[in-house]
């Protein structure tokens, strides 16, 4: 059989694939099952949210926000009302602050559920998903009593939030915090030693620190690999420097690293939400801004630490009530492009992308924005 | 004995799925039973109408179609014979609508709300698109509390000296019964009573 | 109670025939097709429920309700899905060889359904005992794997095709544990047919296969891995691999072609449990209670079994699948065999 010809051939996976989190097309060069090269054609959902927003006065650029990544839509609400407010010099109170940690570490806790659910479901578990949204549906719940959404909340305002708590909102999430912790034994039980689980993320898609952090990969990925880099830590915003925390890491740097290091961050942000709800002080929720907001003239690039990673907004103002320029970034845009990296000539298959792929907890519109 | 030990472990990843065979379903049927929203809940635009007069709240002023980030609403507002604006039409396009809420907290005269209802689909698209008609009966069983400082247009300034609203209501009516017939006089008392009573717990009226 | 068997069903449905005027040797052969036509039937029927079965037990593994709208608790509700995907359009990829492609859903269908001439459904419940059965029935459903492959060939889809290759990887090296797992028993039973293997274990529930320690419950184990791998069935559902195939070989079908693999899959995973209890759990053997509602139950339990591993593990990647076939799977099952014959020369058994 010596005059066999065999050849690479090119399978698109998407922009239609139950297993691409969104609208994402990865063109694969296949070598039978082995994987050659891997490109990320992106642009599917692009929504021009940056040039949208720069049409909006700043207060109607938060909606816009929530559009941006909605799996984690109290992060970016929180980035650009902390950019406008840095900008703008605007004071938060003291219980807006804790009712932002409150709401962005439960919404970290809600994202990481999702990545759960989604990697064990790409993985061929289908009931881990929906344990994972049960729990999230708990969270889910508590902000639609507090600011009347699910999903795009349009709950932090420049100066504070949109309004205070409901009235039984600590006792709630106190609950619904005990629940998701007890729920975790059932979460690592059923998946954590799994052989077969093991199988399909140990020393898969094994990303080195250095090559990540050249890449500018950042969140639970560059932690995965050994890195402590974490904002909430490095450059405290908002009051994340009161709270007792750590920053999990692992030293593997393979999916199944990626896969503890959320876990453990589920358990780090239902501790930093006790405290906050321990802390919690009463007063005023919101400053009075100007109804005809304007910002003075100058620049301003603000990163938080989302579930995915660093993410950053530059705002450039002249003054006027409507932003001259916005620019955003998205820890998925470069995971996704450290993706072909991890896979080009390791001979993956078709499921260790999936994996890896999942395991990098990439979300699409925060990609194409 | 790492086999054995995977054994074990698959053993118990049954048990775990298995363990929740005989739980009970956290979901709901939906089109027979119903969710209960949550107060805060936003779902389609309403405009409010006056506990007493039945009338809209809107005052014309247009601040929540400078609010509404993707132009939903279309407010048509002429000036009248006494230089004063009116409400000619007040379109809200809920294929636009982001459900943000701006609007509402852009409103000061408690006219515009949004209600807890969902159930909106149409066949037509153009359906979507609601006058100032159908906003309003939408809004009437839409419970609210009135935030507003009575500025009755036929009442002497008096009225505006009320601050707490819930309190204020039942000293402000009788100054705007001036020219009401006996028949909502009746109705407005009932509706002072009944709308104290949810007022009581921290309502709406925490915006600011 | 009389004894319900097939050939009193057999004799009842020739008298009938007989007294409409049918003469030979037309009678013989609308009896048989008549026969056929019943089991052909019982079996969609139990397919169906399968089903609907497992969408039930999927849903409260996940705390939903599964169908809940026709009939209680939804039982017809894949009856209605079947009627539905009778009625749709039967979409056809333009570039599809057309004669393989055509085939394929046939064939795995009617493969499916082969391998319930020998299965005993009770004492007596049985179409033909061969006296080589279990021959016979590892005989028929590798045609299975035949109909993935064409059907991976025939569609022209790349996923379809890496699914069909799967298929056939997987389905040929999962035969041989599997096989190695069924000899342990036939050493004992001394026979290929299946009436002999469920009779040499009638008695003492511990005369069931499963309970001839050491070497029964690793023999049901291993058949049952390699069962769930033959079913094509989570973890081993690498043909399918909804995630990274999409819908692996199926992808291109639609309506009833779907339909037919669809069913096919749930019949093989019937036949793969009507196997199991047949060799390891005394087939139809019970107490007070008829012997085909033994097997029934016995049979559900063995699918609940499946079921459940469907509905808590991830899937296996395509070459630890073949790792664990040839490295683990094939020299365990070969151990087990010789401890199995090493036993029985010695007469350490019961």
């Amino acid at each position: 059989m010596g005059d066999l010809r065999t050849e690479e051939f090119v399978v698109n996976m998407g922009p239609v694939h139950p297993s691409t989190h969104g609208v994402c097309r990865l063109m694969l060069t296949m070598n039978g099952e082995q994987i050659v090269d891997a490109e990320p054609v992106i642009g599917y959902l692009h929504r021009a949210i940056e040039k949208i927003c720069e049409n909006r006065t700043y207060p109607q650029c938060i909606p816009m926000m929530d559009r941006f990544e909605y799996v984690t839509a109290m992060s970016t609400n929180e980035l650009f009302c902390l950019a406008t407010e840095r900008l703008a010099e605007v004071e938060v109170p003291e219980r807006a602050e804790y009712i932002r940690v409150i709401m962005l570490e439960l919404n970290r806790i809600a994202s990481h559920l999702i990545f759960y659910g989604t990697t064990a479901m790409d993985c061929g578990a289908l009931t881990p998903f929906l344990w994972g949204l049960r729990e999230r549906e708990l969270i889910i719940d508590l902000f639609e009593e507090t600011c009347g959404q699910r999903l795009t909340y349009n709950y932090f305002r420049i100066g504070g939030v949109a309004n205070d708590l409901p009235i039984d909102f600590v006792p709630k999430c106190r609950s619904a915090l005990d629940v998701i912790e007890g729920k975790m034994s059932d979460y690592t039980g059923i998946l954590n030693n799994n052989p077969i689980w093991l199988a399909r993320l140990k020393g898969i898609g094994t990303a080195e620190a250095d090559h990540a952090l050249a890449w500018g990969v950042t969140g639970p990925v560059l932690r995965a690999c050994g890195v402590a880099h974490d904002l909430r830590k490095d450059d405290p915003y908002s009051i994340y420097d009161r709270f007792d925390f750590e920053v999990p890491i692992a030293q593997e740097g393979d999916c199944y690293a990626r896969y503890l290091v959320r876990l453990e961050e589920i358990r780090q942000s239902i501790k930093i939400v006790r405290q906050a709800l321990d802390g919690l002080p009463e007063g005023e929720t919101r400053t009075k801004i100007k109804a005809n907001f304007k910002p003075p003239a100058g620049e301003i690039y603000t990163r938080i630490e989302n579930s995915r990673g660093e993410m950053g907004i530059y705002i450039q103002s002249n003054g006027d009530k409507k932003p001259l320029r916005v620019k955003l970034r998205g820890g998925s845009y470069n995971q996704l492009q450290f993706l072909p990296e991890i896979v080009r000539g390791k001979g993956y298959l078709i499921a260790d992308l999936v994996a890896i792929f999942a395991t990098f907890d990439v979300i699409l519109p925060e990609v194409d924005r | 004995m790492g086999v054995l030990k995977s054994f074990v472990e698959l053993i118990r990843g049954l048990g775990i799925a298995g363990k929740h065979l005989g739980r009970h379903a956290i979901t709901i049927q939906y089109p027979e039973e119903k969710w209960t929203m949550p107060e805060k809940s936003r779902g389609i635009v309403v405009l409010l109408s006056d506990k007493e007069t039945g009338e809209l709240n809107c005052t014309a002023c247009q601040l929540c179609m400078r609010a509404c980030p993707t132009a939903a609403i279309d407010i048509d507002a002429p000036r009248g014979e006494d230089k004063k604006r009116y409400l000619a039409r007040f379109e809200v396009d809920h294929m636009l609508c982001c459900f943000c809420g701006l609007c509402v907290e852009a409103c000061n005269f408690c006219a515009i709300e949004m209600s807890t209802e969902y159930e909106f689909s149409t066949l037509n698209k153009s359906d979507l698109i609601w006058d100032k008609d159908k906003l309003q009966e939408m809004g009437r069983n839409v419970d609210y509390v009135d935030t507003r400082k009575k500025k009755e247009p036929k009442t002497p300034p008096e009225a505006d000296a009320a601050t707490k609203p819930a309190e204020a209501k039942p000293d402000v009516a009788p100054a705007s019964t001036g020219d009401v017939n006996p028949e909502t006089k009746a109705a407005e008392a009932k509706d002072a009573t009944s709308t104290d009573t949810p007022s009581g717990d921290t309502g709406k009226e925490e915006d600011k | 109670m009389e004894r319900l068997e097939l050939k009193h069903i057999f004799s009842w449905l020739h008298d009938l025939l007989v007294s409409t005027g049918l003469g030979e040797p037309w009678l013989s052969v609308v009896t048989y097709l008549m026969l056929g036509a019943m089991m052909f039937g019982a079996l969609s029927v139990i397919a169906l429920f399968l089903v609907w079965w497992e969408r039930k037990i999927s849903a409260h593994v996940q705390q939903r309700f599964g169908p809940m709208r026709n009939g209680w608790h939804g039982w017809y509700q894949t009856i209605m899905d079947a009627i539905k995907l009778l009625q749709k359009e039967d979409v056809r990829v333009t570039n599809r060889d057309k004669f393989v492609f055509f085939w394929a859903p046939v064939i795995c269908f009617v493969a499916a359904f082969l391998a319930y001439i020998v299965i005993p459904f009770g004492d007596g419940l049985i179409v033909a005992d061969f006296n080589i059965g279990i021959l016979y029935i590892m005989a028929v459903t590798t045609f299975t794997i035949i109909s993935l492959l064409m059907a991976g060939w025939g569609s022209n889809n790349k996923y379809a095709l890496l699914g069909g290759m799967r298929s056939a990887a997987q389905m040929v090296s999962y035969e041989i544990p599997m096989v190695a797992s069924i000899l342990v028993v036939i050493v004992y039973s001394g026979s290929l047919s299946m009436v002999d293997i469920v009779e040499s274990q009638s008695g003492m529930i511990f005369n069931w296969f499963i309970f001839k320690l050491p070497f029964g419950p690793i023999a049901f184990i291993t058949y049952i891995i390699a069962a769930t791998a033959e079913a094509n069935r989570v973890p081993f559902d690498l043909p399918e691999a909804e995630h990274e195939l999409v819908a692996g070989f199926n992808i291109e079908y639609s309506g009833m072609k779907f339909a037919m693999f669809f069913l096919a899959e749930f019949v093989n995973m019937f036949t793969v449990s009507a196997i199991a209890v047949t060799l390891f759990f005394g087939g139809w053997n019970g107490w007070l209670l008829p012997s085909w509602l033994w097997f029934l139950g016995k049979t559900l339990l063995v699918v609940l079994l499946l079921m459940l591993f469907r509905w808590s593990y991830p899937r296996l990647r395509v070459d630890q699948l073949m790792e664990f076939a040839w490295k683990f799977l094939v020299p365990l099952t070969f151990a087990n065999l010789l401890v199995g014959a090493a036993f029985k020369y010695l007469g350490w058994y019961w």
